[in-house]
């Protein structure tokens, strides 16, 4: 009813108070209809009350029927945030706990995705696999959600068992044990992982101050703690200068796998790929791997050669005879080793190298000289790093180390007499208060120093951590922590590079940052705590110590906003790189290393690394990238072993044969399933640690076998590898669950199908520089002759390059005339010369598109959901296996197969260019997914959000997780890459909103924002300039299963390997 | 140019010289007693088996067809295998009735009525998996093309449309025909019962509506003819096309393994091959539990094994043709796809399915056997099975190990698979069973058409003879 008296007015004339309008707006409709409507006066056949029955009815039975589940509330905010609109998204720039640069995406204040952050010149925008899935813990339901004080020792399993407790309460408690503590000269220990953090190591020096008795000791368990004390010793300091991978021209890796799973693996991939250009031929890069274990790096590597972890130095010092007495190295003031007795020749042959690979090594060496960069591998002995050093030294590399940005690291690890020394202390009473600040000794640290016994001795263990772990023991107090996102601080993995954490969203749960719990403790007043704390403490710390160094022109305060905008502060703090060898230590070096019996390599999970994240499903779930296995760990063995030991081993995933073997290294034994891996030493197994967690969370507990019991503190040629083990066939059957069927290479009938089908071409770049003299010839040619035809020559052209490639050229006609793309077309391109296989694509995509984890047993029956996968072939022979990597994705194809096959219409093509998915139309009956040849669609077998581990989707907290901008699919519906179609949308609203037509590069998929080395390309292929047409108009471009004319857009640029072999790796002969 | 000298009798369709009334007897028996004992075990035992189907089909639906072994690159598994299988086995009942009709095969009238039957009964049963193999069954109705508020159209290009029309076609068709056929029987049945209680009179009441009102006039007679010829007609290119158009599911993809233009007279001659496997199962069951020895006589069985033997080969042809396409395309993906069969994973499907369906009809080259009613169930059985493993070979293995190796996988069914293939026998034979008690199984008044003295003959010009 409108108030005469009211200011609004909906019209002028009402303005006017026409009393006429007014009572004319007051019976909008026909007098009659709006007012005076009851029911009972009308009769019972009444048009309208048959209206008012059927209203009624239809929306007793909407709302009935339409609620199948409870969708939750929606509440907005009562007043908006200005920096919020809904629907789009904001950006902050951050760092994660380990030092990794993020850029984090949040929509309506919630952090949805985590990608590198560009401005950080050691990440440049690209962060692994594992910090992508970072996400996933801060919402993980097994969260620690409030501090717990225990009086008894039972075991910490389900949190919500255990009383809350009073944080002042238990606040108050803990500093009168610290000064309890002090005052009889007892122990106040805290472990912790890497320091890197400046604010945090002046925290631990003024809690030191406080409490005298303080003592910080570091633990990780994968570190350069060896390469650190092998520079150290040879050069005089503890800077360790990073590498500048980019500009070796040659670079040996030493049993390292720098570019899976260890170091700093998004910048080595990146720096390494950038001289991996088809466009620059001449600037190839060559790696030689040479190893025992098969790694990824070793499978990405022009030439591998097998070499026990032992021989290394053997290698190493042959090599330096030959550089010495042939090549005109000289070796440094003061080094006296007898090189005689090493023969190149002599070590190459009893060692059945490849004669081509080791004349290479050596010539490459002879003359790129400076340019030949040797890396040898975290889990290498001592000795094997400083035979590396002398011989970088001899080779005069110095260019390609940079000490500027020296590796950084605020405190030493603690090494194993460091710790020793602590268990000591412990039994013998002299620790009053053991605090786990994060981390997980009880997990990590080798059985014989018996921490786990010395620990639960300690009259008061402090536990600090965001997820149950295997340290809590006793613990008397158990404290939630923040995850990094909901943290603020400052981490400086390089010298000149600190960049800054600040929260992107406030904690989740009743947690407090690990930083701010040791500062209020020192405070005065405990009960007080303010949650600004250590916020606080941070900026009071940059302003007093660390921003006057920097010299920046403008005040504190805008220095220290635009520094958490960028997310990173860069400054100049120059090392000595004038660094002269250290003789002695070379002179006085056991250079014969044991290897006796059976080595056993321990290595980091790939995904999981140190098993910190083993709760992480999306990490348990991306298939290691050469065994694709997942949910699992394994001994990894040559097929020679398997047989010596009569092991069998499921070669296709038809039964669960595969053997379990008990490996047994002084005493300390493990089981574990088999997994035969060709290409490896004999009588070497290596294990990845990292599994078998027992307190972790729902997901991750006994996921896989804790092989870390195999670890000591005294024995092995270095502290990951040991020699003398012996393996006994258990009799036990194993499921190992993978996502690939393994085939044996013997199998001629399986065999190299991934060539027969030109699935994979790869070439030799001698091979390469020669056809694309030719090619550039016939381009020239081909473009005079047909001028006027481009529709001829494109084919003409296409003929003489397969001609010249060496492969037959099928004609390849459709009957029906193609659709014309006129505007937009969507294409992604593919460098296979640049894609590692390190999985960073397949995290982001199932982080962008609400992928599901599935779980171990759905695996088993081959119901993986990921969107994205790295295909892995193997040919060869299974001594020397060739490994292909192919990333694999929804081709779009033009003419889809599974398009036309819907019998609902619910997959469609569009007219830029996407192969479409409607899920509201599918029905699910899967005869799409039985049509594509690539195999690339997803079925939701089941709601997988209510299947796996008993509804784990629907747990509070883990509901945020979902990107907003993508449906969250249901049960019987499927799914498949769409180009981030969400991406695409937004932009194209972009585009509008500037009164322009969407251009290619507005959009970047999430496989191709993670992808470290850029492999992937994405743009619109009917503008002539962008990247991704380029890429189609590459010579060694081509599509998978060209020949079943499914047109696909995504193309695949074939990998050129630096060998110099003059024909083809891999091609058909039939021409 | 035939002479007098020239003319063939046929032989008698059925055994001796049974008095008109006794065929009806005979036939309407079962009809009017209570079930026996035999029944009622066989019955408890198809219930059974039902109930096994449907308790797997409610755990299917509460949870999602991912508890069948289905996964990634074997998307159709049991599910479309169970259809197929039904589809053929619907296959001889229209063939029989309606194919050797227009070819006047007179020895049909013993079986046609029950072959009929079991092709509507079996064309029931396929039809249930298409509907539940879905991911979401409760939106099938998105197949059918109904004018809706969202414009949506169902895609006339898919083959699993072409289905859904073919099939419902097939089935109206074939009900139809097996209805007008019932017609005069029913009136039969209707004119035999006595209205003495109150079930007759429902019994009474239930076939006088479903005879229509049949009076065995002349004109009614005359029209009936025509009808059944017009239908008969109608239904033969039916009984061809709806196998070749299930075969199009497989076809029409790209598939290594289904991509073949052999299936679909491939699928024909093995859907008429296992249909008439399943008759012979049947009816050998039939004829002797309702005594109709003379009816369906081993003559019959005998005509029914020739034709068993034929199709049999015809699919060993198909077998053989297919590897050499396989070799001759040049196509490595194809050949391998064929090699796979024989020789992968899936090596003991294969084998089983040439076995049982090109070897074991070849005993029928002899006579003895041919006629020896334990060894022709038994080889019948041998069909059914060899036939159900033809789907489970074409469907499964192709799947498993497609273009790229990197996405094979090995299927493993689960017991909801088991469940549903039980469960689909029990729905099938628990049809067929009250069938049997409700309505004639073998056509009364066809029978009573053949049998001797029923058609005007010229008496002594070599009747007797043609014994």
């Amino acid at each position: 009813m409108i108030n005469n008296d009211t200011k609004l007015w909906k019209s002028l004339k009402q303005y006017q108070r026409n009393e006429n309008s007014i009572e004319k707006t007051h019976h909008e409709f026909q007098q009659g209809v709006t007012d005076d409507f009851d029911l009972k006066t009308l009769p019972n056949q009444s048009r309208r009350k048959f209206l008012a029955a059927l209203g009624a009815t239809s929306a007793i039975l909407t709302t009935a029927c339409s609620d199948y589940y409870d969708k939750g509330e929606i509440i907005t905010y009562n007043k908006k945030p200005e920096s919020i609109t809904y629907g789009k998204a904001n950006y902050y720039a951050s760092t994660l706990n380990d030092g990794k640069g993020i850029l984090v995406k949040t929509r309506e204040g919630r952090p949805l995705k985590i990608d590198g952050n560009p401005e950080h010149p050691v990440f440049k925008g690209k962060i692994d696999a594992a910090a992508q899935s970072t996400i996933m813990d801060l919402y993980d339901p097994g969260r620690l959600r409030f501090p717990v004080k225990k009086s008894d020792s039972k075991l910490l399993l389900f949190q919500n068992e255990l009383p809350r407790a009073d944080w002042a309460k238990i606040d108050k408690e803990i500093v009168e044990k610290l000064n309890e503590a002090v005052s009889n000269g007892k122990e106040i220990s805290l472990i912790t992982g890497k320091v890197i953090s400046p604010t945090q190591k002046k925290l631990f020096e003024e809690f030191a101050s406080k409490f005298p008795t303080f003592k910080v000791y570091s633990l990780e368990q994968f570190n350069d703690n060896t390469r650190r004390k092998a520079w150290f010793d040879c050069y005089g300091t503890k800077e360790l200068p990073s590498i500048n991978w980019e500009k070796a021209d040659t670079i040996v890796a030493l049993e390292s796998d720098f570019l899976g799973s260890e170091g700093n693996t998004a910048e080595q991939i990146r720096r390494y790929t950038l001289r991996r250009d088809v466009n620059n031929p001449d600037k190839f890069n060559r790696l030689f791997v040479i190893e025992a274990d098969y790694s990824l790096t070793g499978a990405i590597a022009d030439y591998r050669l097998k070499l026990h972890p032992s021989e290394q130095i053997d290698l190493l010092l042959s090599l330096l005879n030959e550089m010495i007495n042939r090549h005109g190295f000289t070796l440094p003031a003061g080094v006296n080793i007898d090189l005689s007795k090493y023969n190149y020749g002599k070590f190459v042959k009893e060692h059945n190298f490849n004669q081509t690979a080791a004349d290479d090594l050596i010539r490459d060496i002879a003359t790129k000289r400076s340019k030949v960069l040797f890396y040898a591998g975290d889990t290498l002995p001592y000795e094997v790093h400083i035979v590396t050093n002398l011989i970088n030294t001899v080779l005069n590399n110095n260019e390609l180390f940079d000490y500027n940005n020296a590796e950084n690291l605020y405190l030493d690890y603690t090494n194993y007499d460091e710790w020793r020394n602590l268990v000591n202390k412990m039994n013998a009473g002299q620790v009053g208060v053991l605090i786990h600040f994060d981390s997980n000794p009880v997990y990590l640290l080798p059985s014989d120093l018996n921490y786990k016994q010395a620990a639960e001795k300690v009259p008061t263990l402090i536990s600090l951590l965001e997820l149950p772990n295997e340290s809590i023991l006793n613990s008397r107090y158990i404290i939630p922590i923040n995850h990094s996102l909901e943290s603020w601080g400052d981490f400086s993995i390089r010298k000149g590079i600190i960049s800054l954490q600040q929260p992107i969203i406030a904690p989740l749960h009743d947690t407090r940052q690990k930083e701010a719990i040791l500062l209020n403790w020192m405070s005065n007043n405990v009960e007080q705590y303010s949650h600004d704390i250590y916020h606080k403490y941070l900026m009071n710390n940059w302003q007093n110590n660390i921003y006057p160094k920097l010299n920046q022109g403008f005040d504190f305060f805008n220095f220290w906003y635009s520094a958490l905008h960028d997310g990173v502060v860069t400054f100049n703090e120059p090392i000595n790189n004038n660094l002269s060898f250290n003789s002695t230590i070379v002179n006085n070096l056991k250079l014969k290393l044991d290897k006796s019996g059976i080595t056993v390599k321990l290595k980091p999970a790939f995904y999981l690394q140190d098993g910190k994240q083993a709760n992480n499903g999306w990490l348990q779930e991306i298939p290691h990238p050469i065994t694709k296995v997942t949910w699992d760990n394994y001994a990894m063995l040559s097929p020679a072993t398997a047989k010596k030991y009569d092991l069998k081993f499921a070669e296709d995933v038809t039964d669960q044969i595969t053997d379990m073997i008990e490996i047994n290294i002084n005493g300390r034994k493990v089981s574990l399933p088999i997994f035969i891996q060709p290409g490896m030493v004999d009588d070497f197994i290596s294990i990845e640690l990292g599994y078998g967690r027992s307190l972790v969370g729902e997901v991750g507990a006994n996921v896989g076998t804790n092989a870390n019991v195999l670890l000591s503190s005294k024995d092995g040629i270095s502290d990951k590898i040991y020699t003398n083990a012996q393996i006994t066939k258990t009799g036990k059957k194993f499921n190992l669950i993978s996502t690939q069927e393994h085939h044996s290479l013997d199998d001629e009938f399986v065999k190299d199908i991934h060539i027969k089908r030109h699935i994979v071409q790869e070439y030799t770049l001698p091979f390469y520089t020669e056809f694309l003299q030719k090619y550039e010839h016939v381009k020239k040619e081909l473009k005079q002759k047909y001028a006027d035809d481009a529709v001829k020559y494109k084919e003409e052209l296409k003929k003489e390059k397969e001609h010249l490639l060496g492969h037959h050229n099928y004609d390849i006609k459709s009957i029906y005339p193609l659709f014309e793309y006129t505007g937009v077309k969507w294409a992604m391109g593919i460098d296979l010369n640049k894609c590692i296989g390190c999985g960073a694509c397949i995290a982001s995509c199932n982080v962008e598109n609400n992928i599901p984890v599935v779980g171990k047993d759905q695996v088993a029956k081959g119901r993986e959901m990921q969107w994205m996968r790295v295909d892995t072939y193997f040919s060869g022979t299974p001594e020397e296996p060739v490994t292909s990597l192919m990333p694999m994705l929804c081709q779009h194809c033009d003419k889809a197969p599974c398009e036309n096959v819907c019998p609902v219409v619910a997959t469609t093509h569009s007219p830029d260019g996407l192969n479409q998915m409607t899920y509201n139309r599918c029905v699910g009956t899967r005869y799409c997914s039985n049509n594509c040849p690539y195999k690339v669609r997803r079925f939701n077998f089941f709601d997988f959000r209510n299947d796996f581990a008993d509804g784990y989707y629907r747990k509070d907290t883990l509901e945020l997780l979902n990107n907003p901008e993508v449906t969250v699919r249901s049960r019987g519906v499927m799914e498949k890459c769409t180009f981030c179609i969400q991406r695409i949308q937004e932009a194209r609203q972009e585009a509008i909103k500037q009164n322009r037509t969407i251009r290619g590069e507005d959009v970047i998929t999430a496989c191709q924002e993670a992808c470290p080395s850029s492999a992937i390309t994405f743009g619109d292929m009917n503008d002539l300039n962008s990247d991704v047409s380029k890429i189609r108009e590459n010579p060694l471009g081509y599509y998978v299963l060209e020949t079943l004319n499914t047109r696909p857009n995504v193309t695949y640029i074939s990998k050129v390997k630096n060998v110099n072999i003059t024909t083809e790796v891999h091609s058909e002969h039939h021409h | 140019m035939s002479t007098t000298t020239d003319i063939v009798y046929e032989p008698s369709v059925i055994e001796g010289k049974p008095a008109l009334a006794k065929v009806d007897a005979d036939i309407i028996k079962p009809m009017n007693e209570l079930p026996n004992k035999k029944f009622l075990i066989a019955i408890s035992f198809t219930l059974t088996l039902l109930l096994i189907g449907a308790a797997s089909l409610a755990y299917t639906f509460y949870r999602g067809v991912g508890v069948w072994g289905n996964n990634n690159p074997v998307g159709w598994a049991f599910d479309i295998v169970n259809f197929v299988f039904w589809v053929g086995i619907g296959h001889a009942g229209t063939l029989i009735s309606a194919i050797l009709f227009l070819f006047r095969q007179k020895w049909r009238t013993g079986i046609a009525r029950f072959a009929e039957a079991m092709t509507i009964f079996a064309v029931m049963t396929a039809g249930l998996f298409p509907a539940l193999h879905t991911g979401r069954p409760w939106l099938d109705g998105y197949l059918l093309p109904y004018p809706n508020q969202h414009s949506l159209w169902v895609n006339f290009t898919s083959p699993l449309l072409w289905d859904v029309f073919a099939v419902s076609t097939y089935f109206t068709v074939s009900l139809i025909f097996w209805y007008i056929g019932l017609v005069p029987d029913f009136a039969t049945m209707r004119d035999k019962i006595v209205n003495n209680s109150v079930v007759n009179k429902i019994k009474k009441t239930i076939y006088s509506v479903l005879s229509l009102g049949w009076r065995f006039s002349n004109r009614h007679w005359s029209h009936y003819e025509m009808m059944y010829l017009v239908l008969a007609g109608f239904a033969t290119p039916l009984v061809l096309s709806v196998h070749t158009i299930v075969s199009f599911d497989f076809a029409v993809s790209i598939l290594p393994g289904w991509h073949t233009t052999i299936f679909p007279p491939y699928f024909v001659a093995g859907a008429v091959f296992s249909g008439f496997a399943m008759v012979q199962n049947a009816l050998i069951i039939i004829r002797k539990v309702y005594d109709l020895e003379y009816i369906i006589t081993l003559d019959t069985l005998e005509k029914m094994n020739k034709i068993i033997i034929v199709t049999g080969m015809m699919v060993g042809y198909a077998y053989a043709m297919e590897f050499f396409i396989a070799w001759y395309s040049g196509h490595d993906a194809e050949l391998f796809a064929f090699i796979n069969r024989a020789f992968g994973p899936y090596a003991w499907s294969y084998w089983i399915m040439v076995s049982c369906n090109v070897i074991s009809p070849q005993f029928f080259w002899f006579k003895k056997l041919r006629r020896n009613i334990p060894f022709m169930f038994i080889i019948a059985v041998f069909v059914n099975v060899g036939m159900w493993f033809e789907r489970f070979v074409i469907t499964v293995t192709s799947l498993s190990r497609d273009f790229l190796p990197t996405s094979w996988d090995y299927y493993v069914p689960t017991i909801f698979d088991f469940g549903l293939l039980l469960g689909s026998f029990g729905f099938f034979f628990t049809l067929l069973l009250i069938f049997t008690r409700t309505m004639p199984v073998v056509s009364i008044a066809e029978v009573k058409a053949v049998a001797e003295g029923s058609q005007p003959a010229h008496h002594g010009l070599g009747h007797k003879e043609a014994h």
